[in-house]
């Protein structure tokens, strides 16, 4: 009987034994399995609790890790098995390529036409090629801050309080005190109930954007916003659809279509995001705000707003577009600034609700990882508002001396000047039979383009002023934007110094264009 | 090496020096400990952190406040940080705690997570604390309550014991701005008080943390020369000659043949590693580098493959399936393959085996770039990082990276690599074109703390053709014949204006600032093994990571080690930045310790660990008055 029994599952066991092999072989042969295995084995130690134990751990880890993780796949449908001669040869024969492409001869010409500044940078500051002085209309000192003395002596009396660096970021003792007024002083001066302070500009944006939109969020975007707003995008994940630049009418179509979608797809109610900027870092327009935010409140949308430019430059204390158009700023709901452009420090900021700062403070990856800002650039920011507050008159300075650069250069044959009227920075480029900034189909030989403008540059800066071509990276930029020149009005020079130092751009772009023809 | 004497002799030279030279300097900031201003009044009760134990005789002057960098005159209490080349390179030894300590670290955490989904569960059908986490107004939430459960359940539970906000210095001591919870207990706010306490967190590896010395008076000098900011980004007008000298003194402080400076360290790693991969380009990465490597790589669009920590023949057999299988799919050979690793391992204190990397380099022919954040300035004889300690060539690593928030005590961060590589970098990096320039009074302290570990060295012939901000082939490019490496910083390089006081000069402060840590950072790793704690790291690692294990753990080990006398405040970590079950606090030791400083701390772990059931580790034990005594005969022994 008994033997019957174990003779009739003879076979069967002796199936079971084969299936368990070859599913063990088929295991091993996985790519990666090896790690895993061991990985058992080393926690395993002889003690299933343990092992168990793990299982538990796993499922609690699987279950709180974050779903974007960037492992390549290692999925075994394209996996070629070598023998470990075969892998040696290919290792012996595998030539790398250069690390990175050398410079081009144009590159090269580009980077050794980089002026670089002796002394203070300001308004009159000297060449280090030419030890001449220039008239400075290509630097971010728009107030007029730079070498401000009130500043300095905040800043070095900061210093010796607290030195310089503040060794640490700002979950592991690098929040100093005067981080924390600073921020204070950011949201009084802009009205929202928070911000929050990174230490750099440029890394601000990029951070905010993803530490909100996640995968399945929605963003609406213009199509020409700067390449810090892009990365973040593209570190988001999230679905993004664009709008025609600075077109609030594709923007309201967008968002129409946004909806009908989701209604089609009966989708969830998923997080949505307008991002844009105040005034474009790349053509110096500006956007309708008071048309955004109705938009936004129509469509129930968040809006991330980018006012690395406007911000310290615009309205009547600086206090940006808010300020300019009369809306709370509290209906933005992130609003993104710089300090190191508008108050000639360095760092940025995001103000908003205290939720969405203090979610910052735990999600905005260049804010946990990174080292916090220097003490006294902190408190040189907010000497820089007290600044700003109390001299409102610099920046009706500004728009003279920018509607005075305006005018000469509006007067200027074979240019297009770009941008808002009342944008501190104005880009101009070659004037062609195609007048939009954004084309996407090239019309023009962008390399070109770029030569004859950057020897309006040298030209201009051989007779005294300083200017600059807008630099972008080619061929990483979303969309290649045209050649521009981009100049920076301060208010640090008087209208007579910009009229004169504007004529010196005409006169030299006359000069090369009528050359070329 | 220096003796004592010397350093004193020069410390007391300087001050004569100063004071006899020029009355005006009378008011600089060349200090002792007893000046009255550089104590600040807070601390009345902490005098223990503001005068060493010991007044110091009087032919002792110091030129550091003690509070900040500490007054230790003992030249046993030194050491060389260099690789013992007849022992094998340390792997990453990981030490398991007893079963019951594993098994209480996952109930604790079946807890939290059971009360944590519990109180969600009924707080959003009773109470109305979650309409922020629920769709309002046709508004989705802007976390969900799932992205949101670890800082709401976990993180608020320890509030008290992360992200304390400071005062002060964050030098040998620091300040903290005392928190109290409100009454609902969701919130802190400040009480106002001020307390000083030994500083074993911040990166302040060589003590350069000052707000008084030399390089504080070059920074001042720099604020009333240059301004704040050079208004703008490197290439559209923001380049100051500043930016020319320091990245020239960068490079030649590395050995490399050029560098390029960026003003935040996390975006050195997030805009310039782009720049460096490129379609059918392929990044390997330690799977614990930093967020700031893995960000710059998912910038790039590139493929990137993990291999485990610090685990070379995990590294090895990587290599060998990326490069015969190729690019997926296509099997086309990876047009380049870039390695990435950290010198030294932030949360972990694990230094890369970098002379096995090395020699895998020769053999798989991968680029090799290398994130001293942690290292440069602390490790190595000569202060220049994981290539000094382990006297490779610095020219066999393609890319050296690093950041100068640590041992510089300044911000931002450097590539340094050959000159067609750092020239592409400037024009194709993000950075370049769109992200503020460095300011001048951080170039200043980068300058001159780096001039110090270098020494100066007075030369005559002027190395002016320097016009651009890419460095001319004919200008300061090392020669390693010549020079000879590690290479010191020839006056010329500096700005005219910057006059170094001779400690920092001759190279003689930045010497015992180095040794001084190194000794520290042994004798804590060595002390804490032998007081039974398990510890991980290298033995040369400032940062010392102590594990704790269970979460519920460390905001005791906090609040205790806060209780202390004087207060100590210590870093803790845990799950996102380590695993879960490893739980930890972490020591970063300091050149301006003392050596009564780390038995301060030893004697508040030690007891603090007993309370708390933290000693687990294996190997001898020794009693603390023991550890104390033989600190000198630990550092030198061959533990680990
Ligand atoms: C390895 C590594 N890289 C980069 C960084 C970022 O440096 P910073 O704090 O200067 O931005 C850090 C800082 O913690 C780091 O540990």
């Amino acid at each position: 009987m008994e033997n019957s029994a174990s003779a009739a599952l003879e076979p069967l066991l002796s199936f079971l034994t084969f299936s368990l092999s070859t599913l063990e072989s088929g295991f091993y042969k996985l790519p990666g399995s090896a790690v895993v295995a061991r990985y058992v084995k080393s926690s395993h130690q002889n003690d299933p609790g343990r092992t168990i134990l793990e299982l538990i751990l796993i499922i609690f880890a699987i279950r709180t890790l974050l779903q974007s993780r960037t492992r390549a796949d290692r999925s075994g449908k394209h996996f070629i098995k070598f023998s470990e001669k075969e892998i040696d040869e290919l290792v012996d024969e595998w030539a790398p390529e250069p690390l990175v492409q050398p410079l081009t001869e144009w590159e090269q010409k580009d980077l050794s036409s980089v002026p670089v500044i002796a002394g203070p940078n300001g308004p009159k500051p000297k060449l280090f090629s030419t030890g001449k002085t220039v008239t400075n209309l290509a630097s971010f000192n728009f107030a007029g801050l730079a070498g401000n003395e009130q500043v300095k002596d905040r800043a070095v009396d900061t210093l010796r309080k607290y030195g310089l660096g503040s060794c640490g970021p700002p979950g592991f003792y690098g929040t100093i005190d005067v981080h924390i007024d600073f921020e204070r002083d950011i949201a009084e001066f802009l009205g929202t109930e928070a911000a929050i302070l990174y230490s750099q500009g440029f890394s601000t944006i990029s951070s905010v954007i993803p530490a909100f939109c996640k995968r399945g969020d929605i963003i609406v975007a213009d199509r020409s916003v700067n390449f810090a707003i892009q990365k973040g995008i593209q570190i988001s994940r999230s679905t993004v659809r664009w709008y025609d630049h600075n077109d609030l009418k594709s923007l309201e179509d967008t968002l129409i279509s946004v909806e009908k979608e989701r209604k089609k797809r009966k989708g969830l109610l998923t997080r949505r995001f307008i991002i844009t900027e105040g005034i474009f870092e790349r053509d110096g327009e500006m956007v309708d705000l008071p048309k955004l935010i109705e938009l936004k409140l129509k469509y129930k949308y968040r809006i991330i707003l980018d006012e690395s430019i406007s911000f310290g430059t615009m309205g009547r204390t600086g206090r940006g577009l808010t300020e300019l158009y009369n809306v709370p700023a509290s209906q933005i709901d992130m609003l993104v600034g710089s300090v190191a452009n508008g108050l000639c420090s360095a760092g940025g900021f995001c103000a908003g609700s205290a939720i969405v700062v203090d979610h910052q403070r735990i999600n905005g990856t260049s804010f946990v990882f990174s080292a916090s800002m220097p003490a006294l650039l902190a408190t040189s920011g907010s000497e820089a508002i007290t600044y700003l507050r109390n001299n409102p008159s610099v920046l009706l300075t500004l728009q003279d001396n920018i509607r005075a650069v305006r005018a000469v250069l509006e007067k200027t044959e074979g240019i297009t000047l770009l941008g808002h009227r009342a944008s501190p920075i104005i880009h101009f480029c070659l004037r062609t039979q195609q007048q939009s900034l954004s084309v996407t189909t090239a019309t023009y030989d962008h390399e070109a383009e770029e030569r004859i403008l950057q020897d309006i540059v040298d030209d201009v800066i051989a007779n005294g002023v300083l200017i600059t071509r807008a630099k972008h990276l080619r061929g990483q930029e979303m969309i290649e934007s045209r050649p521009t020149i981009r100049i920076a009005v301060t208010a640090a020079l008087t209208k007579k110094e910009v009229e004169k130092a504007a004529g010196v751009v005409k006169t030299s772009v006359t000069r090369i264009l009528s050359k070329r023809r | 090496m220096t003796t004592t004497t010397s350093y004193l002799h020069s410390v007391h030279h300087a001050d004569t020096f100063s004071i006899a030279s020029s009355p005006a300097l009378s008011l600089s900031s060349s200090v002792t400990a007893y000046s009255e201003d550089a104590i600040m009044n807070e601390d009345d009760e902490n005098n223990s952190l503001a005068y060493p134990r010991t007044p110091p005789t009087s032919e002792q002057v110091f030129t550091t406040v003690h509070a900040e960098f500490g007054h230790c005159t003992n030249e046993a209490y030194r050491c060389i940080s260099k690789h013992d080349y007849t022992r094998p390179v340390q792997e990453h030894i990981i030490e398991e705690p007893p079963y019951y300590i594993l098994l209480a670290t996952y109930m604790s955490y079946v807890i939290l997570y059971f009360f944590g989904y519990g109180r969600d569960f009924f707080g959003i059908l009773f109470t109305s604390h979650f309409t922020h986490l629920l769709p309002h107004n046709g508004y989705a939430p802007l976390k969900s309550s799932f992205d949101s459960f670890y800082s709401r359940r976990l993180r608020l539970r320890i509030l008290d014991c992360v992200s304390q906000p400071v005062t002060g210095v964050p030098g040998r001591s620091i300040i903290v701005l005392d928190r109290s919870f409100t009454d609902n207990d969701h919130a802190l706010i400040h009480t106002g008080g001020k307390t000083r306490s030994l500083n074993i967190s911040s990166y302040n590896y060589l003590g350069f943390a000052q707000a008084r010395g030399g390089c504080a008076d070059a920074v001042e000098e720099s604020i009333r020369r240059y301004g704040i900011s050079t208004c703008g980004t490197r290439l559209e007008g923001g380049s100051s000659e500043l930016h020319v000298t320091a990245e020239a003194l960068v490079a030649r402080f590395l050995g490399m043949e050029d560098a390029l400076i960026s003003s935040m360290g996390f975006a050195t790693n997030s805009t310039f590693i782009p720049a460096l991969v490129r379609k059918g380009s392929l990044v390997i990465s330690d799977e614990l580098n930093h967020n700031s490597i893995r960000l710059g790589v998912r910038h790039s669009g590139a493929e990137v493959r993990m291999f485990m920590h610090n685990d070379m023949s995990s590294l090895e057999s990587l290599l060998r399936e990326v490069i015969s299988q190729g690019q997926p799919k296509t099997h086309r050979p990876w047009k380049t393959i870039l390695l990435i690793v950290e010198g030294l391992y932030s949360m972990e204190g694990t230094l890369v085996n970098l002379p096995r990397i090395v020699e895998l380099k020769q053999k798989y022919k991968f680029y090799l770039y290398v994130d001293e954040a942690h290292s440069i300035g602390a490790l190595g004889p000569h202060g220049r990082g994981v290539t000094d300690y382990f006297n490779i060539h610095p020219r066999s690593i393609d890319l050296l990276m690093g950041t100068f928030t640590k041992s510089f005590g300044a911000a931002g961060g450097y590539i340094a690599g050959s000159k067609t590589i750092i020239d592409a970098l400037r024009l194709r990096g993000h950075s370049g074109p769109y992200a503020e320039a460095m300011t001048p009074p951080v170039l200043a302290q980068i300058v001159a703390s780096m001039a110090s570990i270098m020494g100066v060295a007075p030369t005559s012939q002027q190395t002016n053709s320097r016009l651009s901000i890419s460095r001319d082939n004919s200008s300061v490019v090392l020669k390693e014949n010549a020079v000879g490496f590690p290479a010191t910083a020839p006056a010329s390089m500096l700005p005219t204006w910057m006059n170094l006081p001779p400690a920092l000069a001759d190279g003689s402060e930045a010497r015992m600032r180095i040794s001084r840590l190194a000794f520290n950072s042994r004798y804590l790793h060595a002390g804490l093994k032998k007081l039974g704690f398990i510890t991980y790291g290298h033995p040369f690692s400032p940062i010392v990571p102590l594990l704790l294990f269970n979460p519920g753990k460390m905001c005791t080990f906090v609040r205790l080690m806060r209780a202390w006398s004087p207060p100590i405040v210590v870093v803790i970590a845990s799950y996102p930045a380590t695993s879960s079950m490893t739980s930890r606090a972490r020591f970063c030791t300091s050149a301006a310790h003392t050596k009564e400083d780390i038995d301060t701390v030893l004697r508040a772990c030690d007891e603090v660990g007993g309370i708390m059931d933290l000693k687990h580790g294996s190997g001898e034990r020794w009693g603390i008055d023991e550890v104390c005594e033989r600190a000198v005969e630990l550092v030198h022994s061959h533990f680990s």
